[in-house]
């Protein structure tokens, strides 16, 4: 956006630009110059409503960690523990451990699988080029509709009694599992719900990315003989790895807060197991109202997303792209 | 990517296919929800998903008889609306601010209304549970709205950023020169020019509030409570009741795939956050 000062088209406005910037008070060009009163009264609005319902809300509940609070039990107030929600959380409570490995568990399964074929989509997609925009349209439909639908669907199609895909299953001879009904295989339908939501996402970023590639080192490549195999991962791959990055870091941190589909599927059954993190701070806050160590829970879901969020984006700096 | 060549007469009937089987797969499930909620309860769960059947609209009448969906429907534009709005306001002024003045602390501030984006839902919603029960706002529309609104600006805030500093500065200068004001240059000279982005982000805002659940489900009773925990509601009172669900589902998917239709262009800058355009 940095304009050059001896582009002869803009002498001109340079020129009055200039003088207005001096010599009329008040009227100064828009770049370059420190403006905080400007920026701070366009600021102002937004910041304030940020300030009330977000920065306050975390201090506030930071506050509140350091508590002990039933909500249900109206006798009893806020009594200060220091850090022993915490220490509780770390070194006392399985279930915490439990919902952690079920959280990576979930997250390192299903954006493996949406990364696989979401880059395989966008690839086998962008090389057609009629319909291309329909075809996009249609892919994107599932992270598009609310996921509590989502969730519901593949609660229909899961009902291991006239549910559709144990109908195809026993269509081919296979014996149907009961999906969402069994600690074995819960966790795998809701990760096979999550890549049917998701890997539209993963394959629409690929695709952008694919798109807005350079034609002159590819066709480079080509004519010096290289594979169309050996273009793409020498070539391609390293020219998107930007693009991947920053898909995998999103879709990453969202799979780490993940609640509605997993509430409407599963509730965090059978037993715990596809109990996630946020599921486990839902019931603690909301089920059990200890406020207090609901609000530790959350600050240190709050607390892996910020650390993950700073390495992400510092790593994405160093490979060169903001 | 056709670069890499588009490959014989095979390999493209097998390329094809496979575009086939991957678009099935993602339309199936959407088309076989909307073929079920034409279907009776006793159709809907006993006959093989596969056999014909009459259709019939009684699951779309019941709903909105015996389940009040107007209301919770009604409910749910008003507060994605609504929200949509005022967020959009609030947040393409600020991105003005952060696009055209550097002042100090800026890079900072715009990474940190980011990471606002990226904090866990179910953080905010605790604080925000108890700041609305002190003032009476549980199960308000009023405040389900105020807490959209917090919810929905960074998003406004990063995508119209990257549309207001994509747009040439020039126009803006000679309006400043020309004697208008600075609010004058924002509101008539470049927000006009970002109309499509704006008119992108409104859209994804509207998306992301019209299926939000879990500040929804916390923060509304039966007054204030939107489509997505209404909706969840109907299977706990019921059973489940395919017919109806699948009715309810249908209904609310419509209005997203409309809106899918109009966002897709802005839609991978919104779902990055401004890191791919």
């Amino acid at each position: 956006m940095q304009r050059s000062t001896t582009n002869p088209g803009t002498t001109e406005r340079q020129r009055r630009r200039d003088a207005a910037g001096f010599d009329m008070p008040g009227v100064r060009p828009l770049i370059g110059l420190v403006e905080p009163r400007a920026a701070l009264f366009l600021l102002t609005p937004a910041m304030a409503a940020l300030l009330l319902l977000s920065i306050f809300p975390f201090v506030y509940s930071l506050v509140l960690s350091l508590h002990r609070w039933n909500l249900s039990n109206r006798a009893q107030g806020w009594s200060f523990v220091g850090l022993a929600n915490y220490v509780r959380i770390l070194t006392g409570d399985p279930f915490f451990w439990s919902a952690m490995e079920v959280t990576v568990v979930f997250l390192v399964v299903t954006i493996a699988l949406e990364f696989v074929l979401g880059l395989g989509i966008a690839v086998l997609v962008s090389q057609e080029t009629r319909a291309l925009g329909a075809i996009q349209t249609i892919i994107i439909l599932p992270m598009m509709i609310t996921p509590v639908v989502v969730g519901l669907i593949w609660r229909f199609m899961y009902n291991p009694d006239r549910g559709v895909i144990n109908e195809i299953l026993g269509a081919v001879g296979l014996p149907g599992p009961l999906w969402l009904g069994s600690a074995r295989t819960g966790l795998l339908s809701v990760v096979i719900a999550d890549v049917w939501e998701w890997t539209p996402f993963m394959a629409l970023i690929m695709l952008a990315a694919l798109q807005s590639l350079p034609r002159e080192p590819l066709e480079a490549a080509i004519v010096d003989g290289a594979s169309r195999r050996q273009a793409f991962v020498s070539i391609v791959l390293p020219l998107i790895r930007p693009a991947i990055m920053v898909a995998l870091l999103l879709r990453g941190i969202d799979a780490f807060k993940t609640f509605d589909l997993i509430y409407v599927l599963t509730q965090g059954g059978p037993g715990t197991s596809t109990q996630v993190l946020s599921l486990y701070t839902y019931k603690w806050g909301f089920k059990f109202f200890e406020m207090g160590y609901a609000a530790a829970l959350a600050y240190v879901m709050v607390l892996i997303v910020d650390l993950a969020a700073t390495f992400g984006i510092r790593a994405l700096d160093r490979s060169g792209n903001g | 990517m056709e670069v890499l060549g588009r490959g014989g007469r095979i390999e493209q009937a097998i390329r094809r296919v496979a575009i086939g089987l991957t678009l099935s797969a993602f339309l199936g499930p959407i088309v076989l929800i909307v073929l079920t909620s034409f279907k009776t309860r006793v159709a809907a769960l006993e006959s093989s998903p596969f056999a014909l059947f009459q259709p019939t609209l009684t699951n779309y009448v019941h709903i909105f008889a015996e389940y009040s969906f107007a209301h919770f429907a009604k409910n749910s534009l008003i507060a994605s609306l609504a929200s949509t709005l005022i967020a959009l306001a609030l947040g393409s002024l600020a991105a003005y601010g952060l696009a055209r003045y550097r002042f100090r602390g800026r890079g900072g501030l715009a990474y940190w209304i980011l990471s606002l984006r990226m904090a866990p839902a179910i953080a905010s919603v605790i604080p925000l549970f108890i700041m609305l029960r002190q003032v009476h706002l549980i199960d308000n529309l009023a405040g389900l709205i105020l807490v959209y609104i917090g919810a929905n600006l960074p998003l406004v805030i990063w995508m119209m950023k990257g549309f207001f500093e994509d747009l040439p500065v020039d126009m803006e200068e000679s309006a400043l020169i020309d004697g208008a004001s600075r609010l004058g240059a924002c509101v008539r000279i470049a927000l006009p020019l970002v109309a499509p982005g704006l008119a992108a982000t409104a859209i994804l805002t509207f998306i992301f509030t019209w299926n939000e659940f879990l500040f929804a489900l916390i923060l509304t009773g039966r007054n204030a409570q939107t489509l997505p925990v209404a909706v969840t509601l109907f299977v706990r009172e019921t059973g489940i009741d395919w017919g109806y669900m699948t009715a309810a589902a249908s209904l609310m998917m419509l209005p997203m795939v409309i809106c899918t239709l109009f966002v897709r262009r802005g839609l991978t800058r919104g779902l990055t956050l401004g890191a791919i355009k």
